[in-house]
């Protein structure tokens, strides 16, 4: 995590809220912002060096890195080879992902996919953004500005158990471009010019939010993706005992654990949001990385992973604790 | 009326809780804040119970549930 924590008393003012709208609308105190210039590249090798080293491992056991960001340190090429380098990675086939708040999910797919097939023997999952710099603290942007934080997480997929490892059961995507309008970032991008775009004002070069789209779309799609991939493992939700989701908005997960009748009471469902914000690719493996470190996780144990991004795109992961 | 008793109580009780009058049909449910982006969600899963329908999720819109008439024609049209 980057070292500069931004309190919402400090940021508030500058978007015409109070520091208690920002805690009541989205469950966030503060979070951490890289100080300018940090790549995000930078954060994600500090992630990935911390990961090995729990692990055990060192950088030359990696033999695939995926690498799930949608602010990367350059348009052009992918910031993957930015991390093999600042990791000291071998030369390793290395691949950005760009699935916004579900690249945690795409990226644990896709490596036990490689591992699976014997592509590969361990996968880095690395997952990182650095969203200040994007943002517009300006009122008229307040909805979206009050939710980001930086950071990064990685994970390690490999066919072997080792302490504190949990197996991946299942994950479940889906996406609907229908709403490519309701969430992102347009430019630098083809679609509006390449480079520094022709026709867009500054505001519109600045992420953007359809609040109301985004809540009513993942609410119903994150709840109906997690059925499904329950039924399809002939799980129920009485089954589970921990949902680690995507940190976007506490009132976002509330809803989906009501809507999923999974009792919120047991302290099953994790957030880390009031300390860190949003961080979109990064915050599922944190949300992970900070319930294994809680020692809460017993030997069975059912852990729900449910994401929503930009494009939309969401879905849910299944694992079970193998300890 | 096509609006089940379960989604009348739902939406009077939010009505009641902000101390807003009896609604009126073409009254923005969203401005009295009857109805947000959560309570809305919680409102379908009401009327996909008690009308035992399903709403796709492209129908999950605000203008479909704006006031007591849209969603009537809503459903009117669902069930036609």
């Amino acid at each position: 995590m980057p070292e500069r924590v931004v309190t919402n008393d400090e940021l508030a003012p500058k978007l015409g809220l109070t520091s208690e709208q920002i805690l009541r609308s989205s469950g966030i105190l503060r979070r951490r912002w890289v100080e300018p210039g940090t790549a995000t590249s930078s954060l994600a090798s500090a992630a990935l060096r911390l990961a090995l080293d729990d692990a055990g491992l060192d950088s030359g056991n990696i033999d695939y890195l995926i690498f799930g960001t949608m602010t990367p340190d350059r348009f052009i090429p992918g910031s993957a080879s930015a991390v093999q380098k600042k990791a000291g990675l071998r030369h390793i086939p290395c691949v950005d992902i760009r699935a916004t708040c579900c690249n945690a999910l795409y990226g644990l797919q896709l490596a036990a996919a490689l591992v699976k097939s014997r592509t590969a023997k361990r996968v880095a999952v690395c997952l990182a953004d650095v969203q200040s710099v994007w943002l517009d603290l300006s009122p008229a942007a307040a909805n979206i500005s009050m939710l980001f934080g930086d950071g990064a997480s990685a994970l390690i997929v490999g066919g072997e158990e080792r302490e504190s490892s949990v197996e991946i059961v299942d994950v479940l995507l889906a996406t609907d471009g229908a709403y490519v309008d309701d969430l992102g970032l347009r430019s630098p991008g083809t679609e509006f010019g390449a480079g520094v775009a022709r026709d867009l004002t500054p505001e519109q070069c600045r992420p953007h939010m359809k609040g109301q789209s985004v809540i009513l779309q993942a609410s119903r799609r994150i709840a109906s993706a997690c059925r499904e991939l329950l039924q399809r493992n002939n799980l129920g939700i009485e089954q589970v005992r921990w949902i680690v989701p995507h940190q976007a908005n506490s009132n976002l997960l509330a809803q989906v654990a009501r809507a999923l009748n999974f009792p919120v009471e047991t302290g099953g469902v994790i957030s880390i949001l009031e300390n860190f914000g949003n961080t979109s690719s990064a915050s599922m493996g944190m949300a992970l990385d900070n319930l294994r470190r809680s020692q809460r996780l017993q030997p069975g144990d059912y852990l729900l992973l449910p994401g929503f991004g930009a494009g939309f795109t969401w879905g849910a992961g299944l694992c079970r604790s193998l300890v | 009326m096509l609006l089940p008793k379960e989604a009348h109580d739902f939406l009077n009780e939010n009505a009641r809780r902000l101390g807003v009058p009896a609604l009126q049909p073409t009254e923005d449910l969203f401005a009295l804040g009857v109805l947000d982006s959560f309570a809305l969600v919680d409102f379908i899963g009401v009327l996909e119970q008690a009308c035992n329908i399903r709403v796709p999720d492209s129908d999950v819109s605000v203008p479909n549930f704006q006031t007591l008439e849209t969603i009537e024609g809503y459903l009117e049209k669902h069930r036609g």
